[in-house]
């Protein structure tokens, strides 16, 4: 019993965990508001549109890189998804098909150009930001898209079963995935041996090529589901969808332990991540602080997750200084 | 006759721009057996090498493999060929554990498709077992020992099915005994596994222990190729590597027991766990620090000079209680300065020029009005040690990383020349420099002893600490274990030095 507690607690996601969940009574025991069954469809429709967000930017700092890109992308796939259902009629399922092929082609142009240069990611996806950013406005004007169809309203607005929004089946499946992806599949664990070490890695023969490429596609295919799912959300595709999501597409997999040195995520700790930031978003809400404050705020989260991880590594190479020289 | 060689290189040519780095060079490598690969630095070694590992391709010259000629055209073409490198640079993925590593070419899967990891601990299992190695493969790879690391390393290697090993320099790092291991498993593997060994080192003496066969490189040619090494003793083969005999450098001063203590240390303990450090150096001395890697020698110096915290005792200089509180009050207040053993992290700046790493330890001395420094400043004060210690470069302007781990070397030793300090700690000085380079070295850490800079020398190479210390103080477990003035004769010295460490 006592080695099961100790292995927990040497998971990420377990101290998280426990900080979600008395996070949420001492909240709901101050302002029984944050427990009401609205207050709790709106928590889970954000966390819903977020994780893919998260999901989107861990799978690059795995590999040890940044993406600048990913609401861009995002906001350019949004508006293809409306513009495509509004203005030519297009049935759901095709739009979505091209909304993703466009997600899957930014994501290998980042992933392709990053590999084939060796240029810093953060330098490429900083450029790539305002050729999608800009193409976005090309296409609107700045103008929204407000013909919706009745059943993207619904997918993005209706309940399951009590609190239960529809819109977070699609997040669960491809938090499973990555899961999955991330610690049982041959690419998953190449892009952390990748994001070890480059050179370790290319010497056992892994192609950085691909590992980059592929990071960037998957980066930029749950980029491209996440716009839509805004989409289905807001019943509307503005141009603006994604201009908010770089700090908490980082702050996420930050507080699930990530490191931005590259080499050690944890699918489950950022899911947990985002469910920490939408409760702090929330609880700021629910106790009427500015709106403005809950940036600031997410700003210190980051930084403090940063120095939390920053620390538990000097401890293990400090436990390990001792250990060594006895 | 035919199936002899499992490897061999014939008349391979390679240039680079301004230099011809190997020059008709030829290698053998006879099945099952130890071959050894030796020369200065700059002598063509690592160019070979990384024609034998596919970084490289020859411009001319073929390669062959198993008597086939053979394209080697990316590390990982010769990775399939079975030639694996076992690098100086660990080259695991140190967040993974041990059993992933071994099988990460080879991932065994499931009915899923997925990893199967039950299958990942018990197939590396046989690899670990073959090299005797009792170490549980769900272990995480940054928690083992560098020793261990290194045969896991191996077992990495055997696991790709590899039939060639190339071992370049790999005992850098490991104690005595560790070394003895891995002599004992590689002489077992060429027997048992049938693997062929290319081992690349400057240590002479185990070529001489563990090599069945030598070839020397010399400016980019074979100096020998592929001879037998009983036929050999190590006066010849130093002659073939360096084109003369060796000058063992001997330093023959003797210290006065009236010289002033310059440095004391009482009763120190350190914030890294150094416990009641008793410690002094008299002006002019060459004090050695011996022990294993990991006694606590480097970590000492740095508590010394101010880059970790030293928490309680007393440090007198020239009698009188100082604190330092940082290498740069150090060097600026104290004129103590410390040459790291880890040139490439800690004592120079790649990407910055010859002249700016020499120059950076006088800066603030050099600052004149309005706090502007300029190059010729700068190279008058700096360009005659360059000079001195015979640094190879085209100009005084060319990126450090560019130049030879030799040169980075002299140029880490020529910053603090000129610097000008009365204390100097200098920490393995030599390690992966070659015969030539070391003497330079040696000589001018004696003739800066004889001007009367005292030196606290730290060095893990025996021989090298009988020939040039003074006084030897002997650490283990982050303590001192004793202290003897050295007579430099090599048998007592050595013996008594061990028995400090093995009590």
């Amino acid at each position: 019993m006592n080695t099961l507690f100790s292995n927990l607690f040497k998971k990420d996601w377990f101290g998280l965990l426990i900080v979600v969940f008395f996070g949420a009574i001492i909240i709901s025991l101050l302002k029984p508001a944050f427990i009401s069954p609205f207050n709790i469809y709106v928590l889970m429709s954000s966390i819903s549109l977020m994780l893919l967000v998260a999901m989107s930017q861990m799978i690059i700092i795995a590999i040890g890189q940044m993406n600048l890109s990913v609401g861009a992308i995002g906001g350019l796939v949004a508006i293809s998804f409306a513009g495509l259902m509004e203005v030519y009629n297009m049935p759901i399922s095709l739009a979505a098909c091209i909304g993703i092929v466009i997600g899957v082609v930014a994501g290998f142009f980042n992933g392709y150009i990053t590999a084939k240069t060796g240029i810093s990611a953060f330098i490429i996806t900083l450029a790539t930001l305002y050729i999608f950013k800009g193409i976005n406005l090309g296409i609107t004007e700045a103008q929204p898209f407000y013909e919706i169809p009745e059943a993207i309203r619904f997918f993005g607005n209706e309940k399951i079963i009590g609190p239960i929004p529809y819109l977070i089946i699609i997040p669960l499946i491809v938090v499973f995935l990555m899961w999955i992806l991330m610690t049982r599949t041959k690419i998953g664990r190449y892009m952390l041996a990748y994001g070890n070490s480059i050179q370790s890695s290319e010497l056992m023969g892994i192609s950085s090529t691909k590992i980059v490429i592929t990071a960037h596609v998957i980066s930029g295919l749950l980029a491209a589901i996440g716009g839509m799912l805004v989409v289905c959300r807001l019943s509307l595709g503005t141009p603006n969808i994604g201009d908010s999501w770089l700090l908490p597409s980082f702050a996420a997999p930050v507080i699930g332990g990530a490191l931005l040195a590259g080499g050690k995520v944890d699918v489950l700790a950022t899911a947990l991540g985002v469910v920490i930031v939408a409760i702090i978003s929330q609880a700021l809400v629910i106790f009427k602080v500015d709106p403005f404050f809950v940036q600031i705020f997410l700003g210190f989260m980051i930084l403090f997750a940063v120095l939390v991880n920053r620390y538990r590594e000097y401890q293990e190479e400090n436990k390990k200084k001792i250990f060594s020289h006895e | 006759m035919n199936n002899e060689f499992c490897l061999e290189i014939k008349n391979s040519n390679k240039s680079f721009p301004g230099v011809k780095a190997l020059d008709n060079a030829n290698f053998k490598l006879k099945k099952g057996s130890i071959h050894a690969l030796v020369g200065e630095n700059g002598a063509g070694k690592s160019t070979l090498i990384k024609l034998i590992t596919g970084v490289y391709r020859p411009d001319s010259g073929e390669i062959l493999i198993n008597n086939e000629e053979t394209n080697l055209n990316s590390p990982n073409d010769a990775m399939l060929k079975g030639i694996s490198v076992v690098h100086q640079e660990r080259n695991l993925i140190r967040r993974f554990s041990v059993g992933e590593n071994l099988m990460l070419n080879n991932l065994p899967k499931n009915f899923f498709n997925l990893i199967d990891y039950t299958e990942v601990s018990k197939q590396s299992k046989k690899w670990l077992k073959i090299l005797d190695l009792n170490i549980d493969p769900e272990t995480i790879v940054s928690d083992l020992t560098v020793a261990k690391m290194q045969l896991c390393e191996i077992a990495k290697a055997l696991s790709m099915q590899s039939k060639i090993l190339l071992l370049d320099e790999p005992t850098s790092s490991l104690s005595p005994q560790d070394v003895k291991n891995l002599f004992e498993l590689l002489k077992k593997i060429v027997k048992e596994e049938g693997v062929s060994i290319v081992f690349v080192s400057h240590k002479l003496e185990e070529v001489f222990q563990i090599c069945d066969y030598v070839t020397v490189l010399r400016d980019g040619k074979n100096a020998c190729e592929s001879e037998k090494i009983k036929s050999l003793d190590r006066k010849q083969l130093v002659k073939l590597m360096i084109g003369r005999d060796e000058q063992i450098v001997k330093s023959n001063k003797i210290i006065d027991d009236n010289n002033k203590k310059i440095i004391e240390l009482e009763n120190v303990n350190t914030y890294l766990g150094h416990k009641g450090i008793n410690l002094f150096l008299k002006k002019g001395e060459i004090l050695g620090l011996y022990g294993l890697v990991g006694a606590g020698r480097t970590e000492l110096a740095k508590s010394i000079v101010g880059i970790e915290k030293i928490l309680s005792g007393n440090l007198k200089l020239n009698s009188k209680l100082i604190k330092i509180s940082s290498a740069k009050e150090a060097l600026e207040k104290y004129r103590i300065g410390y040459i790291s053993e880890d040139r490439k992290k800690e004592g120079l700046i790649l990407m910055h020029n010859v002249l700016d790493n020499t120059g950076i330890t006088i800066w603030s001395q050099l600052k004149k009005i309005f706090n502007f420094l300029d190059d010729s400043t700068i190279g008058k004060k700096v360009i005659p040690y360059i000079e001195k210690l015979e640094v190879k470069t085209p100009s005084n302007y060319q990126l450090t990383s560019n130049l030879s781990g030799g040169n980075q070397q002299k140029i880490s030793v020529a910053k603090w020349l000129a610097a000008g300090t009365d204390i100097l700690f200098i920490d393995e000085p030599t390690v992966g420099i070659d015969i030539k380079t070391k003497g330079y070295l040696h000589e001018l850490i004696i003739d800066l002893s004889k001007s009367g800079t005292s030196i606290v020398l730290i060095s893990s190479d025996m021989p090298e600490m009988i020939s040039l210390a003074d006084r030897i103080v002997v650490m283990k477990n982050f303590m001192i274990k004793g202290e003897k003035i050295n007579n430099h004769d090599y048998k007592s010295m050595s013996s008594s030095i061990m028995e400090f460490i093995h009590d």
